[in-house]
């Protein structure tokens, strides 16, 4: 806790300007602007088999070694990084893939040239990985936080093809796509259209052998991407969606692999004439996606503002037991549903009941508070029910309202989802 | 017992009584009768055999109801079953409730009722984690919440996510009418007051419920203790199994709310 210097509110660690005044924080110990040393202060911590992971114990070869930090970079969310510096030369470290690896167009990223699938794929676990950055169920949060205007829906389109944030010193345009390409990759970020012939057989070979694995050419360029949002904002990584069905979960790729949160197989994208469909793979954890009108609840329904995961519930009418027993308790006063904070796998944190036509949700303004959650707007959504149905909406806050894909649902291009604890933003022609 | 016929109305009265039970009428000259009681209060409800029990039904707007002689050595309460019946009464179990007399004291056992026997506290209480309670209209419960180890993966390795946990040993579960839940308060320390207002969890809207109803702490052993705070209405526990009765205790089987007066 930061203990606000002038009018004394207790404010997480992470946060950088107090929730109660506005004045600016100063960090409790060590310096803490930077995620990682923000998600320090959280919990849960890692998990010990994890953090005995971040040790790269098995490196095939140099180059395998040298790929593998590289990897965990715009999967750790570190804002910082600096595109060129991972722009290492395919060929070299193609070397060490294995006949297992899935992707077939290497997507390259700032952070993701082709050598880091290989690394990620071949020793998923082993792979050295940031778990505070990377672990804490905060990091996602941070990424929804710190999407700056231009990722909202509405400008999406335009910012898929957008080039990289951080200014990359050399760059060619994509003759397939036209997003701007650092000149040292070999294949183009945003579509995976090879940028250069491959400088050597080493690189041949194992293009050959992803070809073969994979069902798809290679050289066709995917009609969907998914953009990692990192939390200040800037894309962290590109995932191809190809026509037709595409699984990501951990261990899917680089951009999944250091998510405990995401399931072996977690979300489904249906790329077809009719658009996206995302389908949970009944993953562990769920979809959300970003609502940007009012949206139906069901009963039984969650979603996620802030830090918060919510669960939606109807109040069921009376029913006698078989014997013609009712069960005894308090006089519904007029209760229509209740709203649960989960906080554990089956575990209900407090949980407030909705009585009135409308119920505001906020950190500061409205019927349901959490004034200790500094990801939650002042005023950031609202429930209602009309006729017998109930609807949520966003309220203009700054992170949004996402809402769990109930079974699977068709999204728009530029839609926002969390999967695990990040921020992805769809994109597809 | 032997009986004698009232002189005034014919009614047949114990043999010992001085007053008709059913018109007052003074029936000797000679008060041989026990307890020195006076006339008003010897009407017929007050012929009971010294050490016997009667359970009088207590209406919230008109005062007291009917009374029952608890004569036998059982008298089983329920909606369909038993000596005392309340047809009307849908929170009854078929089979609900049983008073009865083990070595001359009264007790009241729950016969596996659905909605349980509730019982009105004197003294400090100890609640078992998970165990319901009665304040005002509120039926409540209270648990203690398992220390928390962090974060435990599933079967295939996932973390479940979840909102920020503050840490909490206990929650406060408001059960509806129909066995759903209304709301759920987690204590940030080691008690809960409850009432109308003024305290951690307040009902403004129940007029059952005193200012300040009860309280309860949580114990070392994960079990509670509630206090009633001198509440109007009184704070009732659910019974586990059976418990002796005293005179002057309350009872709740479903909506009836029973006075035990034992002579």
């Amino acid at each position: 806790m930061i203990t606000c210097s002038r009018c004394g509110k207790e404010n997480q660690d992470l946060y950088k300007f107090c929730l109660g005044c506005g004045a600016k924080l100063q960090p409790a110990a060590a310096p803490a602007p930077k995620p990682a040393a923000m998600s320090d202060a959280y919990p849960p911590t890692p998990p010990p088999e994890l953090l005995g992971a971040r040790k790269p114990v098995v490196s095939p070869s140099p180059e395998a070694f040298a790929a593998a930090p590289q990897a965990v970079v715009p999967a750790a969310l570190v804002p910082d990084f600096v595109p060129s510096v991972a722009a290492t030369p395919l060929p070299s470290s193609a070397a060490p893939m294995p006949a297992a690896a899935h992707f077939a167009p290497p997507t390259s990223t700032p952070g993701s040239v082709p050598s880091v699938q290989i690394g990620i794929g071949s020793v998923p676990m082993q792979v050295p990985t940031r778990p505070n950055a990377a672990n804490s169920p905060v990091a996602g949060i941070r990424a929804v936080t710190a999407v700056p205007p231009t990722a909202t829906p509405m400008s999406s389109a335009a910012a898929a093809h957008s080039p990289f944030s951080a200014p990359a010193a050399d760059t060619v345009n994509c003759p397939n796509c036209g997003k701007q390409v650092a000149s040292a990759f070999a294949f183009c970020g945003g579509c995976g259209h090879r940028m250069k012939a491959a400088p050597g057989a080493v690189g041949e070979a194992a293009l050959q052998r992803v070809e073969a694995v994979a069902p798809t050419p290679a050289r066709m360029g995917p009609r969907g991407h998914l953009t990692l949002i990192r939390p200040d904002g800037t894309e962290g990584g590109v995932f191809p969606l190809q026509e037709g069905p595409s699984v990501v979960g951990r261990g899917k790729g680089v951009l999944f692999d250091s998510d405990p949160y995401l399931s072996p197989e977690h979300t489904e994208f249906l790329l077809t004439e009719n658009g996206l469909e995302v389908r949970d793979r009944r993953s562990l954890n769920g979809v959300f996606v970003r609502i940007t009108d009012e949206e139906p609840l069901a009963s039984g329904d969650s979603f996620r503002i802030g830090q918060e995961l919510l669960r939606f519930d109807a109040i069921n009418p009376i029913t006698p037991l078989d014997d013609g027993t009712e069960i005894i308790g308090t006089p519904n006063p007029g209760y229509w549903g209740r709203l649960s904070v989960v906080v554990g796998r089956d575990l209900d944190g407090p949980a407030f009941p909705l009585f009135e036509e409308k119920a505001r949700l906020g950190r500061e303004r409205g019927d349901i508070l959490f004034p200790e959650d500094g990801y939650v707007s002042g005023a950031h959504c609202e429930l209602a029910i009309r006729d017998g149905r109930v609807y949520i909406k966003d309220l203009g806050s700054s992170n949004g309202t996402f809402l769990r894909v109930r079974e699977s649902r068709n999204v728009p291009s530029g839609s926002l989802m969390l999967m695990g604890q990040q921020l992805f933003r769809v994109a597809y022609k | 017992m032997s009986t004698k016929t009232c002189p005034n109305c014919g009614n047949h009265c114990p043999e010992n009584d001085r007053f008709c039970g059913q018109c007052g009428t003074r029936m000797d000259a000679v008060p041989v009768s026990p307890a020195g009681g006076v006339g008003k209060t010897m009407f017929f409800s007050g012929v009971q055999p010294a050490g016997l029990a009667k359970l009088v039904l207590v209406k919230a707007d008109t005062g007291d109801g009917l009374a029952y002689q608890l004569s036998g050595t059982e008298h089983v309460v329920g909606r369909t079953e038993g000596a005392i019946l309340f047809p009307d009464d849908p929170l009854l179990s078929p089979r609900h409730a049983n008073f009865f007399y083990r070595d001359s004291k009264l007790f009241v056992g729950d016969e596996g009722s659905t909605n349980g026997v509730f019982i009105r506290i004197h003294n400090p209480a100890r609640l078992e984690s998970g165990a319901a309670f009665l304040v005002g209209e509120q039926l409540l419960q209270i648990e203690a919440l398992a220390p928390d180890f962090g974060p435990q993966p599933d079967a295939e390795g996932t973390y479940f996510y979840a909102s920020p946990k503050r840490a909490s040993k206990m929650r406060l579960i408001q059960r509806l009418r129909g066995g759903d839940i209304g709301l759920i308060v987690r204590a940030r320390g080691d008690s809960i007051t409850l009432g109308r207002e003024g305290n951690d969890v307040n009902f403004p809207d129940d007029p059952f419920i005193s200012g300040r109803h009860a309280e309860l702490s949580i114990g070392q052993d994960g079990a509670f203790t509630i206090v009633d705070q001198g509440s109007k209405n009184g704070t009732f526990i659910r019974i586990v199994g059976e418990t002796q009765l005293a005179h002057g205790d309350y009872v709740f089987v479903g909506q009836q709310l029973f006075r035990v007066e034992i002579t």
